[in-house]
């Protein structure tokens, strides 16, 4: 899992906060008897509140636990109470992360979210190996291994569901129409390129799908688009799928969505400081479609989509005239940098968040499609239909795709009296 | 209001089919609020400056640079948890929220209007008014919707916060809007609050002469209230002449009310002892002497995975002294004891402060006790999904068709016990006393 990241320097000391906070935590360990005079509002009320808890389990945890443990437990913890790409990298799992991770890696094929220490798909490949397996998105992952999952970020739960090829993973899995865990079996794989499918519908609709983003989707995109449009001359409008489909980069996004943007703007990254907001657009040439009115487009979302299918699913509502149909997004576009601690341990801290060429936030917030993809009735033999197991012609919510592409553009927003 | 030791009894049955088992059961045992203001300093000063300095480190950085402003109290709150995070999974770090609403389970009272609500098909509604209270005397009923609370409409709300807004301070009022069958608009209740108590013992009782005690969680009523039970059935049974003590599903509570449990039934001896790393948590338990009307009374414990923690202490004590038959399954495996510890802004830790071994000296912790006598629970159907389990005990909770949801003095019929295969074995056991295989004591 990758994920849309920016690399800057790593932050080096300096900033009197810094330097000083170290000594504050130990005079307030020292004075602690007294402290009385604090008032309840002041930040040293908070670090007093975490002495306090440290002093406690130093003195009654039924076991002696080594502190520096604790420590990067406490750290893990804060990190973890801030979003979900988030984290705490240990020094040795911060010397793997800088050796680069081996892109030709096996993987489960999910992408996860830790939420009140639940471990949930969020996204499950279509066609990869938690798929195959019969893994589904909004299962929750009780034990991996035996193991029961606990006080993990997400970063760190995600890197369990990568290995090297051909490693099985054990899972206990709970789904919500289950009353009993599931036991399922992954074998990890790579999940190779090909992130991109596409067919030609009945009356010239194209149908496109991208089951996730990475470096090969925005070529693969273009393809696909140029023989849809070979195909179904004239193309009649595009269905663009963007379900379960949780990852990719930022620049992904970008180089992806302005195939049909070409250089309007297609994201805003905003940070706390001034200075830090970015927007980032493609380029004209990189366009695909050179006709002067966008194609009349959908794009399916739900709430599996994240990341890299957040921005371009924003980018094409705002900039593309596209109606978003489905479920309300996720609402996971951050992008994230690495900053070394002087153990040698890291951070890994979202600096910055997504927002729209209209101004929308998505992180944290997700996208409200105007749409709401009608519940499929489940029909007979057939309990779930995950999508993209579903071929598109069969799909319920690609037929109302079609059917507002049929009634036109979009539907009309109400007259505002 | 939402009577807290019903949605522990569902929560704990469903947990224990449903979740793995760490996950499932929230087996508390406060020893007592434990609050020593000790001295500060010597684990933490000195000597490891440096991993301290790692977190302050980490602090500055998050409260600079990361990309929304936090409070550092939020900040401290996540740290104090993922610290907790490192220890036993029964170590857990509460917030005021929390710390209240684990001070009405183990206090076995609160105040507000004495309801159970639950959520049914997105709709707040009334599962049954308790007996007594304010609710019941007004006239709520069960099936009730409610539609709004002090004005606010419940459509969208959480369980959570309508319980939250249900319950207040005793003597203040809180107007329900209710909707029923047969009502053309909705009516407004107002309904002053009170303090209602929370029953974690429930009895019916059996044709012979047996009794059925039925204990959901241990808080500060549970010994009194089983007490009455036992007098009650003493007198109306006699002779009374056997003993049935459902600990099923049973996720714990208050270590010291285990023990008087456990010492209603024993003359003497060692009951539990807890051993920890500090000393102050090292103790030993005995029966003591006075109380010893029921000692001799043959009796059967019921047990099952959902049986945790206070249960074990129970079931291993009555086990150990060969007082009682155990019969079930094998129980949850919790041996061990968790402290609260009050932290100055109301919140709380809570840390596994000792272990604790049943009188034979063996460690209760992912072994669990294993019954004298295995009878499984009934099957389930494996195709029902969560949601239809939950719906039915619902259903069968309102329609006051669960084994105690009966007067206590009602006999339990023979169509009761055949839904039932353990309570059916621990009703054979004792009309054929003494079992061959428990050599009771004299």
């Amino acid at each position: 899992m990758k994920n849309p990241g920016f690399s800057e320097k790593p932050a080096t000391g300096g900033h009197w906060r810094r330097r000083a906070l170290p000594l504050l935590l130990l005079l307030v360990l020292a004075f602690r008897p007294g402290l009385e005079a604090y008032s309840a509002t002041s930040p040293y009320d908070s670090l007093r509140l975490y002495s306090e808890a440290l002093f406690e389990i130093g003195q009654k945890y039924v076991y002696a636990k080594p502190e520096k443990e604790i420590i990067y437990g406490s750290i893990r913890g804060m990190m973890n109470s801030l979003d979900p790409d988030s984290a705490f990298l240990t020094p040795a799992e911060y010397q793997n992360y800088s050796r680069g991770r081996d892109e030709a890696l096996a993987e489960a094929g999910v992408d996860i979210i830790i939420k009140d220490n639940l471990l949930t798909l969020t996204a499950v490949v279509d066609g990869g190996p938690g798929a195959a397996a019969g893994l589904q998105p909004g299962d929750h992952i009780a034990k991996i291994n035996g193991e029961t999952v606990r006080n993990l970020t997400t970063q760190e739960a995600a890197s369990r569901f990568r290995g090297a090829p051909g490693t099985s993973l054990k899972l206990e899995v709970l789904r919500n129409s289950a009353v009993k865990p599931l036991k399922i079996t992954v074998v990890l794989q790579p999940l190779g390129d090909n992130t991109v499918t596409s067919k030609l519908l009945n009356d010239s609709y194209g149908y496109l799908r991208v089951r996730y983003f990475n470096d090969a989707t925005p070529k693969e995109f273009a393809l696909a688009l140029e023989s849809l449009q070979k195909q179904g001359h004239p193309l009649r409008g595009l269905i663009l799928d963007l379900r379960n489909d949780a990852r990719g980069s930022l620049e992904q996004a970008v180089r992806t969505a302005s195939l049909l943007l070409g250089d309007k703007e297609v994201v805003t990254a905003k940070g706390r400081t001034p200075g830090s907001q970015e927007t980032f657009q493609g380029k004209a040439r990189d366009l695909v479609w050179k006709a002067p009115v966008p194609m009349p487009t959908v794009v399916l979302v739900d709430q599996g989509t994240a990341r890299a299918a957040e921005i371009v699913a924003g980018a094409l509502k705002d900039k593309y005239q596209a109606a978003l149909l489905g479920a309300k997004t996720l609402g996971l576009c951050g992008l994230t940098k690495v900053i070394p601690l002087q153990d040698g341990s890291a951070l890994v801290m979202t600096m910055a968040e997504c927002y729209t060429p209209a101004g929308k936030k998505i992180h944290g917030a997700g996208l409200e499609p105007e749409i709401q993809g009608q519940t499929p009735k489940p029909k007979e033999n057939q309990k779930e239909a995950a999508p993209g197991k579903l071929p598109p012609e069969q799909d319920p919510w690609v037929e109302q795709a079609v059917e507002v592409l049929k009634g036109g553009n979009k539907p009309q927003a109400p007259p505002k009296a | 209001m939402s009577r807290r030791s019903w949605l522990v009894v569902i929560a704990a049955f469903l947990s224990a089919l449903v979740l793995s088992a760490a996950l499932a059961l929230h087996a508390t045992e406060p020893a007592g609020p434990a609050a020593q203001g000790s001295a500060p300093g010597d684990t933490l000063s000195p000597d490891h400056p440096p991993s301290l300095e790692i977190f302050a480190q980490a602090l500055a950085l998050v409260e600079d640079q990361y990309a929304e402003p936090k409070t550092s109290k939020d900040l401290i709150y996540g740290a104090i948890q993922g610290a907790v995070g490192t220890l036993d999974a029964h170590s857990s770090f509460m917030t005021p929220e929390d710390l209240r609403e684990l001070q009405i389970e183990t206090k076995g009272k609160f105040s507000g209007i004495g309801i159970e609500i639950a959520m049914k098909d997105l709709v707040l509604m009334v599962v049954s008014p308790i007996e007594g209270t304010p609710a019941y005397q007004m006239g709520i009923q069960p099936g009730d919707q409610i539609v709004k609370i002090n004005g606010q409409p419940t459509k969208n709300m959480s369980l959570a916060d309508a319980v939250k807004s249900i319950r207040g301070p005793q003597g203040s009022k809180v107007t329900l809007t209710i909707n029923r069958e047969g009502f053309a608009h909705p009516r407004d209740y107002v309904i002053t609050r009170e303090i209602i108590p929370i029953h974690s013992v429930k009895a019916r009782i059996l044709d012979g002469g047996i009794g059925y005690v039925r204990v959901t969680n241990f808080q500060d009523q549970t010994d009194a209230d089983l007490h009455a039970y036992l007098d009650k059935m003493k007198q109306r049974l006699v002779p009374f002449r056997g003993l049935i003590l459902d600990l099923r599903n049973d996720p714990g509570g208050l270590l010291d009310q285990a023990v008087r449990v456990a010492d209603e039934f024993l003359k003497s001896g060692l009951i539990v002892y807890t051993e920890g790393r500090n000393r102050q948590q090292t103790g030993r338990f005995y029966a003591t002497t006075g109380k010893d009307k029921y000692a001799n009374i043959p009796m059967v414990v019921l047990i099952n995975e959902g049986s945790a923690s206070a249960s074990e202490i129970v079931a291993g004590a009555l086990k150990d002294q060969k007082r009682a038959l155990i019969v079930g399954t094998k129980s949850f495996g919790k041996g061990s004891v968790q402290t609260i510890i009050p932290m100055e802004d109301d919140s709380a830790l809570r840390l596994t402060t000792s272990l604790y071994y049943t009188p034979s000296g063996i460690t209760i912790n992912e072994k669990g006790i294993v019954p004298d006598v295995v009878v499984e629970e009934k099957p389930l159907p494996a195709d029902e999904s969560l949601q239809g389990l939950r719906d039915e005990v619902l259903e069968r909770h309102m329609l006051k068709q669960g084994l105690t949801d009966k007067p206590w003095s009602q006999p339990v019929t023979p169509a009761e016990l055949d839904k039932d295969p353990q309570l059916k074995k621990a009703v054979e056991l004792l009309q054929n006393w003494p079992a061959k295989n428990v050599a009771l004591k004299p």
